[in-house]
């Protein structure tokens, strides 16, 4: 009989873990409750691959382990990488772009009709990464308001990571980050950059004003006041509960009454904040500040 | 085919009314507070609103009186019955209930009996309401 | 018209005067102040000064305004502590849902803070105190949530408590919780929700 000598077969000794089905649906109860995001039968792939990569990174040896660390870890770190790596996190020009249309189709007639004579309206981009939402936001105010030559517009863009608001202050951009703009767009706003890059027009990067900002640093937020309308997408999903509680009052508080606040599309305000009301516009869903608040 | 939004925090309540719903014949979805059904009601289209809620009082965020409130004002196409289920058992919970707009109201935990005939006559469904009624007697 | 900078992200109407001095004895005075934006920076502010956390409890006891009240539970969160627990025990008996569900969601993030009070809570008289102790154990970090709750599934006399415990441990369970669920099917054999609430936490359980 031929003996294996184990020692020299290290693979042999490694068994990755088993996602039984009672596994899944815990992870995926677990996973719903603290983020909304809902997977099911159909996932099971894309969920199991992912779930054996972070047991496996942890040094768990089971699903049940790594489950056990997960749900009674004190600093929320395990879950801010569960929650990375069960979402798609890129940014690109004109992403989700069904609330832009809804900015212009919608909420920014509404904060209009309410506006003081002389006074401006202002949108912030929190966070605004590497810049592709608040141009974004500007290249639809510029091409696609009707009212735009009658407001004046202010874009408010801010990032906890200066790197990246670096970047966008370059104005640098991938093919891949600006494949989803009308080309017309593209060749307007843009001119090409090097072998396959774009660089996007000084006029608009002087539009935009950039700041460094933490949402869970009162001292930061304080300075922004009469918002009307907020971009927070795909940020608050990675907080733990009491720091999105946290910054979703901040913003309240920044906000003019009636302004909006749009969240990346698998986020929502009912695992955050009781503050806003839910408005349903024909191309996207929103949130409110009360007018009376 | 009916459509039943089962609101409440607790996960195993809402696997639990939707089997006993979707075991009638009825199509569930579910929230597990009242934002989060706010949303689902504002995400169906046109003439797939739903055509029940059963819906639980006790909730964070938003419990189930305001969400009846606010599901009410939200106009005519929101005046589906609603099968209010609550731990309690006093007058001023009945009471507040109705006054949120809500149709009947169960105590917890709900007897399957109970919440299917509930359901079935609220909408509505004589032949879901007879097998009910019927499995009782066996 | 059109997009426009503003050199500093200020406000654009003039800055109110301050009526407050901005030390501890200032910002509770402001707590009380008529506007509920003031009130809301008085309490984010006095998230600076531990010792704020009886005053903010106090102010939870009046504030009428969400959003203030809001602003209190986060404060109280952060500040955390003994003081923030004993602010908020009480409130788990309010008849107003806010105050109850913003207790819960502040007592579940303290959990060394509330450790040493679950078991008087889960023995209350008052079968909804212990419902909202056993929500709070379901956030809860605490090493010993599946003790507790196993012991509720062993004594609690309330099916509504036992309810929510089972719920609770479907995702916290371990085998050692078999023998507390077999407990509580025998203890209310007539009940379909019992009896399929143990059978979905069996099933999360699953077989070690």
């Amino acid at each position: 009989m031929k003996t294996i000598n184990l020692a020299a077969q290290p693979s042999l000794l490694v068994v990755p873990p088993v996602i039984t089905d009672a596994d899944f649906r815990k992870f995926a109860e677990f996973f719903y409750r603290k983020t909304g995001i809902h997977f099911d039968e159909s996932k099971r792939y894309f969920v199991d691959k992912r779930l054996v990569e972070r047991i496996e990174n942890t040094g768990a040896d089971t699903f049940r382990a790594w489950f056990v660390a997960l749900r009674f870890e004190t600093d929320g770190a395990e879950l801010q990488q569960l929650v990375n790596i069960m979402t798609v996190n890129e940014t690109y020009f004109f992403r989700e772009a069904y609330q832009f249309d809804c900015m212009v189709n919608n909420m920014l007639d509404e904060v209009a009709v309410r506006k003081r004579p002389g006074s401006r309206i202002r949108i912030w981009s929190i966070p605004s990464s590497t810049g592709e939402e608040p141009y974004s936001i500007a290249i639809y105010l510029l091409e696609r308001w009707a009212k735009i030559d009658q407001y004046d517009v202010e874009i408010l863009s801010s990032d906890i990571d200066t790197s990246v608001l670096k970047a966008a202050q370059r104005g640098i951009y991938s093919q891949r980050s600006v494949g989803n703009l009308p080309p017309q767009y593209l060749k307007k706003y843009f001119k090409p950059h090097g072998d396959n890059e774009w660089r996007i027009s000084r006029d608009l990067v002087d539009s935009v004003e950039f700041s460094r900002v933490n949402l869970s640093e009162p001292t930061d937020t304080r300075r922004f006041r009469d918002i009307d309308v907020i971009f927070c997408r795909n940020l608050l999903i990675y907080f733990d509960d009491l720091s999105r509680r946290v910054a979703a009052e901040a913003m309240f508080d920044s906000m003019s009454p009636g302004g909006f606040i749009c969240l990346g599309h698998s986020e929502s305000m009912s695992r955050m904040s009781s503050l806003y009301t839910v408005r349903r516009f024909p191309d996207a869903m929103v949130y409110q500040k009360p007018l009376e608040a | 085919m009916y459509r039943i939004l089962v609101v409440d925090d607790a996960a195993t309540v809402r696997m639990y009314h939707r089997k006993l719903l979707s075991d009638a014949g009825w199509h569930t979805d579910e929230a597990l507070n009242g934002v989060e059904a706010l949303e689902r009601v504002h995400a169906q289209e046109g003439d797939e609103a739903f055509d029940l809620y059963v819906v639980d009082v006790n909730m964070p965020r938003m419990d189930g009186y305001s969400f009846v409130r606010e599901l009410r004002r939200l106009g005519p196409r929101h005046q589906a019955p609603v099968v209010m289920v609550s731990t309690e058992a006093q007058r001023q919970d009945v009471d507040a209930a109705l006054d949120a707009g809500a149709n009947t109201y169960l105590v917890k935990p709900a007897q399957p009996l109970d919440l299917v005939l509930s359901a079935a006559l609220l909408l509505g469904d004589r032949d879901a309401a007879l097998v009910a009624a019927q499995g009782a007697r066996t | 018209m059109g997009l426009k900078k503003h050199a500093d992200a200020s406000a654009l109407h003039p800055v109110a005067t301050r009526d407050y001095a901005r030390d501890l004895p200032g910002l509770v005075a402001q707590m009380g102040d008529v506007e509920a934006a003031v009130r809301r920076w008085a309490v984010r502010d006095l998230g600076a000064y531990p010792a704020a956390v009886t005053a903010l409890g106090a102010r939870l006891a009046v504030e009428t305004d969400s959003s203030v009240r809001s602003a209190l539970f986060s404060t109280l969160s952060r500040l955390g502590g003994d003081d923030a627990v004993t602010a908020m025990l009480p409130l788990l008996r309010s008849e107003d849902p806010e105050l109850r569900n913003g207790a819960i969601e502040v007592l579940s993030g303290l959990p060394e803070a509330v450790a040493p009070h679950i078991e008087a809570l889960l023995c209350d008289r008052d079968s909804d105190v212990r419902i909202f102790t056993v929500n709070l154990l379901g956030d809860l970090r605490h090493l010993c949530v599946v003790a507790w709750l196993e012991r509720v599934l062993m004594q609690d006399a309330a099916v509504n408590v036992v309810g929510a415990a089972l719920e609770v441990l479907a995702e916290v369970g371990t085998a050692g919780s078999l023998t507390a669920l077999r407990a509580v099917a025998r203890r209310f054999p007539d009940d379909a929700f019992i009896a399929f609430a143990v059978d979905l936490a069996v099933e999360r359980i699953g077989t070690p």
